[in-house]
């Protein structure tokens, strides 16, 4: 399946030109918030108004797709939460007004699914289309789907990929509460060192266009697994079946891209895959950029696809190891130990 | 391509904690939409729910987890179902293999306990038990670690579409020989959240729903969870199959985000694919599970869709009008009411039918019958214009 187009509304100014071109936003507190493009050229205001923030920047990373690319066969989201600032704006109405009469808007919004239901109706796209919301492997599931609907179908099939995450107030108070924040605020560039418990907030909508067809492709995803509750044993065993099956040696890879978090009790997954890579790896990470959210590896396929064209070399945002144009880049990415996914690309060959 | 076979089925909702029990209440035409005992709410003195007629404690107790503390309702709803399905297909010992799928769905998810979400996103109070335990994949993930699931798992939310769309994708699987087996379905419990939400809407019916009735005024929320077990032809060699899955359709109507068009696109599309891919011509179906949620808008659009893509539209009803609208669980819930047709050569009525719509001209089954069926259709539109068709066949 090959990626043709993409775009990112992110922590970073990767909705312009200006991350590609060097830029590296600090985030110093614990909430690393998107920084949103004017929507008033492609969002109606009436619409706009009503739109929460998951559904406004998913809506504003897909539209430009839409307009660059031929009539999409479909839409496939991957969105852990949906719309939740909506959703819990709604719930405090139910408990506030003691189930009173109330307007739907904040419950119609907050659906996860909605922003797929919303992208087909501006697009009148009236193709495939589905949600998933399988947590921390959301998108990694609707990658999957995309590649199953694209497999038993023409050349010319392309569907829009994509994921959206938002910050509010309370899904960062929940998992504040189940510990999954860092106590001190720890800015970005020094986040991925930070050994202390939990890691920060992040969000973001990244979108794709995937197709059969290698004509004009930016890069090719060629395989993706997922593990759920693995033993620490069980990782070497699923990576090297995973890398045989597509036909490559540990020492084939040229990049890992880690989505290590400065969390100190599951950071030790990355360490360990790493660890299986001959020292010569280059190996970089992603979350200081954008924080930590369920469906982060999105950003993570966006970053492993501006690599494979040649972007971001020397770029002050890239922590890691990075000492080449990499030509084959497998991104590894868990959440607190249970979800765990690899995704393998691959450059376009000519 | 592989081939896909029903091997399993477990249910649980208004009507019966098995499948044996919700067959025999479809043979008897007994109706679940009743006065809620459990679910607590200013709605439940003034409407009427297809409420599973246990507590959560009841429930818990009934499928012997004692770890209660992170078990939400969807959750233990979904483990009711999930194991009657498992044993039914005998597949208990095979979970761990990779070639074991499990794809779930869920609308409310563990927002079910909605004022135990209020208090923690507001952060009033203590801790509750449940902060690890809202979001929708949870059922899914508890369920993946207690029986170690070992293949690809997935949660779907394409609101009252979502288990037809997880019965779409576990079928993809198999027929692009991912998996072997994978368990099917959805689960969803009553919540103030949803029960509010269908309310600003105006869409709750204050009587039992009347589903393809020129009176009615809305639909009546149920719960519930099912289960399919999903097997390839290799997989299911030398055990009983209840039916192959020969066709499935998935389009999005485009038109609104909480009500269906008139021209009915998005239903029509969904029933021609699914029609396309089995190759049979409309006529070659025999019965129709609509989606029928007995809402002004959504009745009308389908009989509209039904009378497009049928010269002759096939007998149908609508089973929300035994267990009212179990939302994330309609479609795998409706597909399992599909095979017992299918499989005993029965229809059941839909029921409070009482004056048919009229301008379309038909009328969904009034009565019992027996019927050599060969072929059967279920259907399932949802808000954000989700619409999915299946199409279930006898094993020849």
């Amino acid at each position: 399946m090959f990626i043709k187009d993409f775009s990112a509304i992110s922590p970073q100014l990767t909705f312009s030109e200006e991350f590609v071109n060097g830029d590296y936003k600090i985030h110093v507190n614990n909430t690393y918030t998107v920084f949103e493009p004017s929507y008033a050229e492609t969002i109606p205001s009436a619409l706009l108004r009503r739109m929460g923030k998951a559904v406004r920047m998913g809506i504003g990373a897909a539209l430009p797709l839409i307009k660059r690319n031929e009539k999409l066969d479909g839409i496939v989201i991957g969105t852990a939460n949906g719309g939740l600032e909506n959703c819990i704006n709604f719930l405090n109405q139910i408990i506030d007004y003691e189930e009173g009469t109330l307007t739907p808007t904040h419950f119609v919004q907050s659906t996860p699914n909605a922003l797929a239901g919303q992208i087909a109706l501006m697009s009148s796209n009236t193709g495939y289309n589905v949600t998933h919301v399988n947590g921390a492997l959301a998108f990694e599931n609707a990658l999957l789907d995309a590649m199953m609907f694209l497999e038993v179908r023409d050349k010319k099939s392309s569907l829009l990929l994509g994921a959206v995450e938002e910050i509010s107030n309370y899904n960062y108070n929940i998992d504040q509460l189940a510990g999954r924040y860092k106590v001190a605020k720890v800015s970005n560039d020094k986040l991925i060192q930070t050994k202390s418990n939990g890691s920060v907030c992040g969000e973001g909508a990244t979108m794709f266009v995937v197709s059969n067809d290698s004509a004009n492709a930016l890069a090719e995803i060629i395989d993706l697994k997922q593990l759920n509750f693995p033993k620490e044993s069980d990782v070497k065993n699923k990576l090297d079946q995973f890398l045989s099956d597509n036909g490559l040696t540990y020492a084939a890879i040229d990049l890992l891209v880690l989505g290590t978090n400065g969390d100190i009790q599951f950071d030790c997954w990355y360490d360990t895959v790493k660890s299986f890579f001959p020292l010569s790896t280059d190996a970089i990470y992603y979350k200081n950029l954008i924080g930590e959210y369920r469906t982060s590896s999105a950003f993570a396929v966006y970053l492993a696809t501006q690599l494979l064209k040649g972007e971001l070399q020397n770029h002050p945002g890239i922590e890691g190891q990075l000492t080449k144009i990499p030509k084959t880049i497998l991104i590894y990415n868990q959440f607190e130990g249970v979800q765990h996914s690899l995704i393998l690309l691959k450059d376009v060959e000519l | 391509m592989h081939k896909v076979f029903v091997t399993g089925m477990g249910a649980i909702s208004s009507i019966g904690s098995t499948i044996d029990e919700q067959l025999t209440a479809l043979r008897q035409g007994q109706c679940g939409i009743k006065k809620a005992r459990f679910f607590e709410s200013r709605y439940a003195e003034t409407l009427l729910f297809g409420e599973v007629p246990f507590s959560d404690e009841e429930l818990l107790e009934l499928n012997g987890v004692t770890n209660q503390n992170e078990f939400t309702r969807t959750t233990i709803l979904a483990l009711h179902a999930f194991k009657e399905a498992i044993g039914q297909a005998g597949i208990a010992d095979l979970l761990k293999s990779d070639r074991t799928a499990f794809i779930s769905s869920s609308t409310v998810g563990g927002m079910c306990y909605t004022d135990e979400l209020y208090s923690d996103a507001n952060l009033k109070g203590t801790p509750s038990n449940y902060v690890k335990a809202y979001e929708g994949s949870d059922h899914t993930v508890r369920i993946t670690k207690m029986f170690e699931i070992g293949g690809i798992i997935d949660t779907i939310n394409t609101a009252c579409s979502s288990s037809a769309n997880a019965i779409y994708l576990g079928a993809r699987l198999i027929q692009s020989g991912r998996a072997d087996r994978v368990i099917v379905g959805g689960s969803d419990s009553i919540a103030k959240y949803t029960v509010n939400g269908f309310n600003a809407l105006m869409i709750l019916s204050d009587r039992a729903c009347k589903p393809f009735d020129e009176n009615r005024n809305g639909l009546s929320l149920g719960e519930g969870a099912a289960y399919l077990v999903l097997e390839s032809e290799s997989a299911c060699l030398n055990k009983p199959r209840i039916a192959e899955l020969t066709g499935f359709g998935n389009s999005n109507d485009a038109f609104h985000p909480s009500t269906t068009s008139d021209t009915a696109i998005g239903p029509v599309l969904a029933m021609e694919y699914a029609l396309k891919m089995t190759g049979l011509k409309p006529e070659l179906i025999d019965y129709i599970n609509a989606h029928g949620t007995g809402t002004i808008n959504n009745d009308i659009t389908e009989t509209v869709a039904l009378n497009t893509v049928f010269s002759k539209v096939p007998p149908y009803n609508s089973t929300k009008s035994y267990t009212g609208h179990t939302l994330a669980a309609a479609g795998s819930l409706e597909a399992i009411f599909a095979l017992l047709s299918l499989r005993y050569n029965e229809l059941y009525p839909s029921l409070r039918c009482e004056t048919p719509i009229r301008e379309q001209g038909s009328k969904p089954i009034s009565a019992f019958s027996k019927k050599e069926l060969q072929h059967v259709m279920s259907n399932s539109f949802g808000f954000g214009g989700n619409c999915t068709s299946l199409i279930f066949s006898k094993c020849s």
